[in-house]
């Protein structure tokens, strides 16, 4: 039950990630697609933000006297997660945009009937 | 001191950044302005990374941003790989933005613009980074604008492929930073000199996955071979400037991004052989499908999947000279490549076609395009004046020095791959140049719908006449190099030689950063 309690952030995210990767694998809808590109950048982030947690944890600002930089959650990875969000937002506009063109040429947006292109 | 002092490396990135995000203003003064601004800034990293190249040939420099030494900054080192990476990004992006002046006169010019020039600043970013996030995030930026660029011309085939390769990248990109996540995990820092210096403190089977991880994301974007499915779509409905820099460029980075990672990251010495293996498969399925297209765009994609994997099985071989055969072949790749894709951009411009029966006779009525397409072609194989002549000899001669009858199979595999390579090269050759006499052929079954065709023709004055001056300046400097360097190789073999220690020693690179 511990293991649970101790890892349930990091079992959320891998189980995201597989969510994301499933959702890829098995959709032919491209919206939906960009819909499981969206979970697994999501699993993502909370993998990375979950590396840095502290339970009880505070924000690492000396604001007041007498916390200790040991009850502090790490900085940099809310950072990283920062920037990917933001990695994410811009190929999730790029992606939509992708979308709309897509229907205005071929009136569909299942995949398997948009293969113009192959080998 | 000396140059390194008034010559930043941060330059190479920061420079063309600031032009990328100011050229919107530059329209401002007048529209004419901003297709000026790629060629002045990549003329500017041509320049100063030519400057810097002595220099870091004797010394690595260390950038630390932000006043605090590294492994507690973002550091950018710029050793004599990252240098020789950047001067070729910066004379590949200067010549084909040069012959982009003329070509690129529809659509969204000043978005193109833009694109473009955050395309060349995420790969130059790439190389020159010694941080693995900041590595990430250059490498997003070089993805997303490619993607963007793809899709550039709006049409049926540019955004079919444009999506596709949105979602395949995307997918690559999170693999990378589960891979990152991981890492961070178990070393807590993303300085890479400091992950390569506590990597064998920690049980081989958890640094194992964030390295297959790690092959595996940027293996989507250097399309390695199970992972190349969205190459041969993209580079061929992307207007051909954009393939020219998606095939000389971007893809060289993702397997510049996995040497990095596994020769100084990792030391992942045993991971060579499977590097060698999957570059020989990559090679031979490259070149197989190349032999099978009838669209001249898709060949030379294909072809490039093929060079890939040739790049990918010299730097596997894992000696100095292996690797710097492997970097030759890279810069070989580079010249090449972009000198064809920019040939080829003229002559489907004016038949108004990319099957490769439609450009019968072209030899006779592009005279110059043709001669280029044909020294780009006799290069790719290696044929000897020119300069895929000593790489491909480099690569053949490292794998002999290894003295394992093991590589003497591989490098026998190789040399097929070339001779597969040498057949469809000549195939068109002879298409441009030996048939087109014979009245109307019959119409090949047109694979590429009409619409994607036509946009690209639309312009009826380039249908009629053949490339322009403009275009002809960069193809002929090309041309020159790659004669050039093809009769005297010894004009590389400092940087290069000083490259291939620098991703081989890594105790010097580590001693680099964390002085």
């Amino acid at each position: 039950m511990s293991f649970l309690a101790d890892y349930i952030y990091y079992i959320g995210a891998f189980g995201l990630i597989l969510i994301g990767l499933y959702i890829l694998l098995t959709k032919h809808n491209l919206i939906k697609m960009i819909i499981g590109i969206c979970v697994l950048d999501t699993g993502v982030n909370l993998l990375l933000v979950s590396l840095g947690y502290i339970k009880d944890g505070t924000a690492p600002i000396f604001s007041k006297p007498g916390l200790a930089s040991e009850n502090m959650v790490d900085p940099t990875v809310q950072a990283l997660v920062l920037t990917a969000i933001v990695i994410g937002v811009a190929v999730m506009a790029m992606a939509l945009s992708l979308a709309i063109r897509l229907y205005q040429h071929y009136g569909t947006l299942d995949m398997r009937k948009i293969k113009e292109q192959r080998w | 001191m000396e140059i390194s002092n008034w010559v930043n490396p941060i330059l190479l990135i920061a420079v063309p950044l600031a032009f990328a995000f100011s050229i919107p203003l530059f329209g401002f003064i007048s529209k004419r302005v901003e297709r000026f601004i790629p060629p002045l800034a990549m003329l500017f990293n041509l320049v100063i990374s030519l400057i810097l190249m002595p220099e870091v040939i004797k010394r690595p420099i260390v950038v630390s941003l932000a006043g605090f030494p590294p492994p507690f900054c973002i550091n950018l080192f710029a050793g004599p790989v990252g240098i020789l990476f950047s001067a070729v990004i910066a004379l590949v992006g200067f010549l084909v933005s040069i012959y982009a002046l003329d070509y690129i006169k529809e659509g969204a010019e000043e978005k193109y613009h833009m694109l473009y020039l955050s395309l060349l600043t995420g790969a130059t970013g790439v190389v020159l980074t010694g941080d693995i996030f900041n590595l990430f995030v250059f490498f997003e930026i070089l993805c997303i604008s490619s993607y963007a660029l793809v899709g550039y011309l709006g049409n049926r085939a540019g955004v079919e492929s444009a999506a596709k390769y949105l979602i395949q990248g995307s997918v690559g990109s999170a693999f990378i930073l589960i891979g990152i996540a991981l890492l961070y995990g178990q070393f807590g820092t993303l300085n890479m000199a400091d992950i390569a210096g506590n990597i064998h403190s920690v049980s081989p089977i958890q640094i194992f996955i964030p390295l297959v991880l790690f092959i595996v994301g940027f293996g989507i974007e250097g399309a390695i071979f199970p992972l190349n499915a969205w190459l041969p779509d993209a580079h061929s409905s992307a207007p051909s400037t954009i393939s020219a820099v998606l095939s000389g460029i971007a893809i060289k980075i993702g397997i510049y991004a996995i040497a990095r990672v596994v020769f100084t990251i990792f030391g992942a010495s045993d991971m060579l052989l499977f590097l060698v293996l999957l570059g020989l498969l990559t090679l031979l399925v490259g070149e197989l499908s190349a032999f099978s297209q009838n669209n001249i765009k898709r060949m030379l994609a294909y072809s490039s999947i093929g060079q890939i994997g040739l790049i990918l099985f010299a730097l596997g071989i894992g000696t100095d000279y292996g690797i710097a055969a492997g970097l030759f072949q890279f810069i070989t790749h580079a010249l090449s490549k972009s000198l064809l894709f920019l040939a080829t951009g003229y002559m489907i411009y004016r038949v108004g076609s990319m099957e490769i029966s439609s450009l019968e006779g072209i030899g006779k009525k592009m005279p110059l395009s043709s001669l280029c397409f044909t020294i780009g072609a006799f290069s790719l194989i290696g044929l000897p004046p020119f300069v895929g002549f000593p790489s491909k000899f480099w690569i053949v001669l490292s794998v002999l020095e290894k003295h394992s009858t093991l590589y003497i199979v591989f490098i026998g595999i190789v040399l097929l791959g070339t001779v597969i390579e040498a057949a469809y090269f000549f195939k068109v050759i002879q298409v441009l140049y030996f048939k087109g006499d014979t009245e109307e052929t019959d119409p090949i079954v047109n694979k590429i719908p009409e619409a994607s065709v036509v946009q690209e023709v639309k312009s009826s004055n380039a249908v009629k006449t053949g490339a322009p001056i403009v275009a002809l300046i960069p193809m002929v400097i090309l041309v020159l190099l790659i004669i050039g360097i093809g009769i005297y190789p010894k004009f590389l073999g400092d940087i290069l030689n000083s490259s291939s220690l620098e991703l081989l020693d890594r105790i010097k690179y580590i001693q680099g950063v964390l002085r």
